[in-house]
């Protein structure tokens, strides 16, 4: 009895221990451990399938393979984005590094540079589709617990973080993002203007095991003003790759020819 | 508590009610749910990377010309192909071949068709940043967008010209015979090339290689680039041509802002008029005006949050005439003027010193798959203008364009003097 009273007590102890360890988390913390979830934090290659559908009619597809690193010195990642569909676009490069956007056309050799402005990939903005450290950009100054309704219409007690711009590299001004408690699972976001207008919604949904952990492998984006505008990131041979430095340049791209 | 008056067999059908009420109100007030399952359609299948791109395009239009006003209908039919394999491991092999089938020719005394090898060539990746191409390569360099004075392999690289759009014109021509390597670091990169004299007599047979077009002299050049702050990665360029003093070229670009980017290209050297270049060329033996030129193209574009993006070019050519001499050039010598304009052409530079360049696109323009594309060249020394317009309809395989041109000027201005005065075209193209 003795024994039992002890386990309890300690069993008890060990609890509030864990939950006290959780409770520290700060918003911060936990907004890096969801990236954590989204991007293995090495090296690493992945095709995206993006198809964008309008009142629920597919309206435009394009498959992009994406080798990813990140940049030593800002944490944030860097991007060779080549186009595998469609046959227009086929080995169409861009090199994401920071605000150095290049593109490079392999029929004109042309590297030309771009603003962050300039968007190819219809609703999906430069910033959706590369791999973003959103603990690097941004800085998360609240978490309200909170009930809601993931991508795959399943109830997750969350975290509500809201977050705001910290650098001027972040594409958008503020981002409220709701991460399952417990094992920090991004599972919405919502992305706003200065004003507050929201611009779009994204869920990260269909959780498969890949290279070690749970993570994401769609994500649905809907757009603020017409949500019958949805585009579906759909992300599949997720490797862990070597990225070499030196791809991640202009002078690189008209070489660029993964194996 | 209404459930205790509600007599007992009514109570399932309500709450089957109140669930469908209340699904339905959730329904309506989340219109993310209908968004959720428009994207659960989604088929699971992933496109493959192909070594191969093959496209064919056929096109009709109309010139009217402007010595009478006649209008001349054309037809083309284009087949274009694209090989590029990794054979081997650190080995590549690139293909990129057009056919392009005129009715009538382009020009008067030029075959119906006509074949251009764009690049056949070999790579040989040393080391993960050392790299080896032997062949013929479309070398490239600019960052500018309607003229590249540091793109010194552009000479004689047009066998078949199909539209002016600057695109066009840097993926259809032929590439030099060269050995290029190359070195890369981390922000930086060092390319040594070497393309020698392999020929001397052009042929323009619609299916021959015409090596001597772009490898009539010997040639080198070195190309430096490093990162030299976030952002700001200019590049040196050094080039030498047989008989022809080094010329340096310079290509920088910044981010101005998140929607401007700012962009200066400038080769300079000794080098002779393009005038002299051209006589000398004709056999003519004209007086040596050597003197260091410059040659630049700098400019912004900017892009609005709607997807449309205006570039806005100054362009300089101090191998041109002055603007007096340019505009007396056809009325004193004829001969003269028409030797000077076909030397231009070949080498793709303006007659005279000044110009300006603007260009206009908006994708998804108005209706989702449409982008239009405008362009408008302006010489400032005889205030000659040449407008293209396009409007391009794309499908998962088929474009659909619709390309119209307009040149205008004085008779014998830069652009007053193109045969044609304005021309359409229709276009279909189908990727295989």
């Amino acid at each position: 009895m003795k024994h039992l009273k002890i386990s309890v007590i300690f069993l008890a102890m060990t609890s509030l221990l864990l939950g006290a360890v959780q409770a520290a988390q700060s918003p911060q913390e936990i907004l890096a451990a969801s990236d954590v979830v989204r991007n293995p934090d090495y090296p690493f290659g992945l095709t995206n399938t993006l198809i964008e559908y309008r009142a629920g009619k597919q309206t435009d597809t394009s498959t992009l393979s994406i080798y990813s690193k990140a940049d030593p010195n800002s944490g944030q990642f860097r991007s060779l984005i080549r186009y595998v569909a469609p046959a227009r676009d086929a080995n169409k490069l861009i090199l994401f590094s920071g605000k150095d956007l290049w593109f490079y056309d392999p029929s004109s050799k042309a590297s030309i540079r771009m603003s962050p402005q300039q968007r190819l990939l219809g609703q999906a903005s430069n910033g959706d589709v590369v791999t973003v450290n959103l603990a690097k950009d941004y800085q998360a100054v609240s978490a309200v617990e909170e009930d809601t309704q993931d991508g795959d219409r399943q109830t997750k007690h969350c975290n509500k973080l809201s977050m705001n711009a910290s650098t001027p590299d972040a594409t958008y001004h503020h981002i409220d993002m709701w991460i399952e408690a417990g094992n920090n699972h991004p599972v919405k976001a919502k992305f706003y203007t200065e004003s507050g207008k929201l611009l779009k919604t994204a869920y990260y949904r269909r959780y498969e095991k890949q290279l070690g952990i749970d993570r994401p492998t769609e994500t649905v984006i809907i757009d603020g003003l017409d949500p019958s505008w949805v585009t579906v990131m759909r992300y599949s041979n997720l490797v862990k790759r070597e990225v070499p430095d030196q791809w991640l340049q202009r002078d690189y791209l008209p070489r660029f020819k993964p194996e | 508590m209404m459930m205790r008056y509600i007599p007992f067999s009514f109570k399932p059908g309500a709450c089957a009610l109140m669930v469908m009420l209340a699904l339905n109100c959730q329904a309506q007030q989340d219109p993310d749910l209908d968004a959720l399952k428009a994207a659960d359609l989604m088929p699971a299948t992933v496109e493959q990377p192909s070594n191969w791109r093959l496209f064919v395009e056929a096109g009709a239009g109309a010139n009217r010309a402007r010595l009478g006003g006649a209008s001349q209908q054309f037809q083309r039919l284009s087949l274009d192909l694209q090989y590029d394999n990794s054979f081997a491991s650190g080995w590549r092999a690139v293909l990129s071949d057009r056919l392009d089938v005129n009715w009538p020719p382009q020009a008067a005394g030029l075959p119906h068709d006509i074949n251009t090898i764009k690049e056949a060539y070999l790579s040989w990746q040393v080391q993960a940043d050392q790299l080896l191409d032997l062949g013929r390569i479309n070398a490239r360099n600019g960052v500018a967008l309607g003229y590249n004075p540091t793109d010194y392999f552009r000479t004689s690289a047009l066998r078949s010209v199909v539209s002016v759009d600057p695109a066009s014109l840097k993926e259809n021509r032929q590439g030099s015979v060269m050995l290029r390597g190359q070195k890369l670091w981390n922000g930086g990169s060092l390319t040594a090339l070497y393309s020698p004299k392999l020929a001397d007599q052009r042929n323009y047979s619609g299916f021959n290689p015409d090596v001597a077009a772009t490898n009539a002299e010997n040639r080198w050049l070195l190309a430096l680039s490093q990162q030299v702050m976030d952002g700001i990665t200019p590049q040196v360029l050094l080039y030498k041509a047989e008989n022809q003093p080094v010329q340096i070229g310079l290509n920088l670009t910044a981010l101005l802002n998140d929607s401007t980017v700012v962009f200066a290209e400038w080769s300079g050297g000794r080098s002779q008029s393009s005038f002299v270049q051209a006589m000398r060329q004709a056999g003519v033996n004209y007086p040596d005006d050597g003197a260091f030129r410059n040659h630049s193209a700098s400019g912004l574009t900017y892009t609005t949050s709607n997807k449309i993006s205006v570039t806005a070019e100054f362009e300089y050519n101090g191998g041109g005439l002055d603007q007096e001499k340019w505009n007396s050039l056809g009325l004193t010598s004829l001969p003269a003027y028409g030797v000077y304009r076909h030397y231009l052409q070949n080498v793709q530079e303006t007659p005279a010193k000044r110009s300006i360049f603007v260009y206009a696109s908006w994708q998804d323009a108005l209706i989702n798959h449409l982008d239009l594309a405008a362009m408008s060249r302006y010489d400032l020394a005889d205030a000659s203008r040449m407008s293209w317009l396009e409007a391009r309809y794309h499908l998962k395989r088929t474009e659909f364009a619709l390309q119209w041109q307009r040149n205008s000027g004085k008779s014998l201005s830069n652009y007053g003097a193109a045969p044609q005065m304005h021309s359409w075209q229709l276009l279909a193209r189908y990727y295989f």
